[in-house]
């Protein structure tokens, strides 16, 4: 390869990575903090930035289950019910011989990921809308969480999951440093292997998908089970980090998945997005929210603020490709 | 009926209860699901064939009715909204508000109105015009709805005429004949225009638009139509409950979707009746009742309802496969 050529090729590349959804939401991110520092005393200092990236893990797990689902051509209106279920649930799995905590924690991811596998089966076998089987995942929960807290918080003794919600290794958060992991093993996961590749041909067209031979029902399971894991995860942390546990603990995240979700610019059509594009979406998320507490205002006009928002972001990154 | 005037004599007429006929076969089981719960609701509470027990209980259906309307309009269009529980907040806010203060009753119910009607055209404008996905502008909506509440009323609170509420929620069966008058509105919006290109433009927009159909038209009217029904349910559940809770609308987002999908609505638009999505809600507004009524815990409450949910919509997939 000649070297004028090997120069064509890294411009045309850099140009595909700068007008990529993931770049751009990234880059108002970047244009936000640089803009919200001046205007803010304190808002860009490291402090404050690290704890908004520590804020958006949570949102950035729970969307990391979403991205996949969405990818795939459903929805997961479940993630906020697991969410609290893992929060709530964690501490029941206690067992006094084990000193390290993570024989609950495991336990519960185990639940949360065999409740995502059940909405896949609705969804795959039962041919049920996934709107309507993760809503009514959700209904079921709820009653399910009424029997396991009865209406009162939860306080986790356990050392793993204070760990992961306080601990600050090399001066990170662990809640950073586990997101940073689950990062990079969705977006190879997503983009470097068979099974991502069928993700995205089943959300494009799931019956071209079926005709070529992907499995459909298998696929469609393992995604809500990825869904659920994620769900759990987040649960995990946010009990880490709140040090309690409560019903409605969860109930943020869903519409904050979603929103992190078709920030990031994946289609919520299916079969078009990436993770990447999720990650700077949560971020994103969390930096609205901060902004609007700075400006201090009543619950009503944050409230109007925060949707006016990201009505407006939407209409800078979340706008369909025209398809037809 | 009286849509046989609407329509053309002859052929017109025939094809109209062609039409009728085949979208009725995919409502006909859940017509009979919802009968059977009927007597079973009939044994359990006798009262419901007398006067004021019939009033009582389309009255806790009522509201329920109007959202899962307002949301299968928008399903038939091939939109969605998750800002329907803020609107009905809304609209409830704005009657507790304004009703007894110097707007008087007709100035209220013409504030709820504009509002639901002006928001909800103004979603319709975004999703149709700028072409963002529905689901999420109105997720983004559902937040500056819910603000514009908790800015009309911080806290619950404000006041209904008592005359209003005790001719709305008493015992006369006054909501029953609101729902019927606003059924036979639909009927005729059916037979505008604009309600004609309404399942058109849910099943097949492009084909409809090259054949000079106002699909644009049609779904924003949807939108204004499906926002207006909302704010409706919130100016009755104020009647209802004689005050303003700014958040009082919240379960009904979830419960209109499942409503409307119980009655056979499709998600991809085009598909599913209007009498469809009405014995839906009055399944899931009978079911609660049947399962108050036989003393579940609200956790069975909880499980039954969303066992129910999955079984009624997977069971007619499996017929659809097996035959």
């Amino acid at each position: 390869m000649s070297i004028s050529d090997a120069g064509i090729l890294s411009r045309s590349r850099i140009r595909a990575i700068v007008t990529s959804r993931p770049f751009l939401t990234f880059a108002i991110v970047a244009l936000v903090w640089i803009v919200a520092s001046f205007v803010s005393r304190g808002f860009g200092s490291y402090g404050h930035l690290r704890y908004l990236v520590e804020l958006a893990a949570v949102i950035g797990l729970v969307a990391a289950g979403q991205t996949f689902v969405v990818i795939a051509g459903g929805i997961d209106l479940s993630v906020a019910a697991i969410v609290t279920v893992a929060a709530v649930g964690l501490p029941l799995f206690a067992i006094d011989a084990d000193p390290t905590g993570l024989t609950p924690i495991l336990a519960v991811l185990a639940m949360t990921t065999a409740i995502g596998l059940v909405n896949g089966l609705g969804v795959a076998l039962l041919r049920v809308h996934p709107m309507i089987m993760t809503l009514a995942m959700a209904t079921f929960l709820q009653g399910l969480l009424i029997i396991i807290a009865g209406g009162s918080a939860v306080t986790a003794a356990n050392p793993l999951v204070s760990w992961v919600g306080n601990a600050r290794p090399f001066g990170v958060p662990a809640g950073i440093l586990v997101w940073v992991v689950v990062s990079v093993v969705v977006l190879v996961v997503m983009h470097a292997t068979p099974f991502g590749a069928r993700l995205f041909a089943m959300g494009a067209g799931p019956l071209a998908a079926k005709l070529s031979g992907v499995p459909i029902a298998t696929t469609t399971m393992a995604v809500y089970g990825i869904s659920g894991f994620m769900a759990g995860l987040a649960g995990i942390l946010v009990l880490g980090m709140n040090g309690q546990g409560y019903v409605g603990i969860g109930d943020p995240y869903l519409l904050a998945s979603i929103a992190a979700v078709v920030l990031g610019g994946t289609s919520i059509l299916g079969g078009l997005g990436t993770y990447a594009g999720s990650i700077p979406g949560a971020i994103l998320l969390v930096t609205i929210t901060a902004l609007i507490t700075v400006v201090n205002a009543s619950p009503g006009w944050r409230s109007i603020l925060f949707g006016t928002l990201i009505l407006a972001l939407l209409l800078l990154s979340g706008r369909e490709a025209a398809r037809r | 009926m009286s849509n046989a005037s609407l329509s053309a004599p002859g052929r017109g007429n025939a094809l109209y209860w062609a039409i009728q006929a085949k979208r009725n076969i995919g409502v006909r089981s859940l017509f009979l699901v919802v009968l059977a719960f009927m007597v079973a609701y009939g044994f359990l509470f006798h009262g419901l064939f007398t006067g004021t027990g019939f009033a009582k209980f389309t009255q806790s259906w009522f509201p329920l009715a109007l959202v899962a309307m307002a949301q299968a309009i928008l399903m038939l269009t091939g939109g969605i909204s998750l800002a329907i529980g803020a609107l009905v907040s809304l609209g409830a806010v704005i009657a507790a508000t304004t009703m007894t203060g110097p707007l008087g009753v007709a100035g209220g119910a013409a504030v709820v109105g504009i509002v639901g009607l002006g928001i909800g055209a103004a979603t319709g404008l975004i999703v149709v015009k700028l072409r963002l996905p529905a689901i999420v502008v109105t997720l983004a909506g559902s937040f500056i709805i819910a603000g514009a509440a908790l800015l009309v009323l911080p806290r619950p609170g404000g006041a209904m005429p008592d005359w209003l509420s005790n001719l709305l929620a008493g015992n006369t069966p006054a909501a029953f004949a609101v729902l019927v008058v606003i059924v036979l509105l639909w009927k005729l919006y059916l037979a505008t225009p604009l309600g004609l290109s309404l399942y058109a433009a849910g099943e097949n927009p492009v084909g409809a638009y090259r054949s000079g159909v106002p699909v644009d038209a049609a779904r924003i009217a949807a939108y204004a139509i499906s926002g207006l029904l909302c704010t409706g349910a919130g100016l009755f559940v104020a009647a209802q409950t004689g005050s303003g809770d700014p958040i009082i609308g919240t379960s009904f987002t979830l419960n209109s979707i499942a409503a409307a999908v119980l009655g056979g609505i499709g998600f991809l638009g085009g598909q599913g009746t209007m009498r469809g999505a009405l014995a839906g809600s009055l399944l899931l507004s009978l079911m609660i009742s049947v399962m108050f009524f036989l003393g579940f815990t609200p956790v069975a409450q909880y499980v039954a309802q969303g066992l129910i949910i999955i079984g009624a919509v997977a069971i007619p997939q499996f017929r659809m496969r097996a035959r």
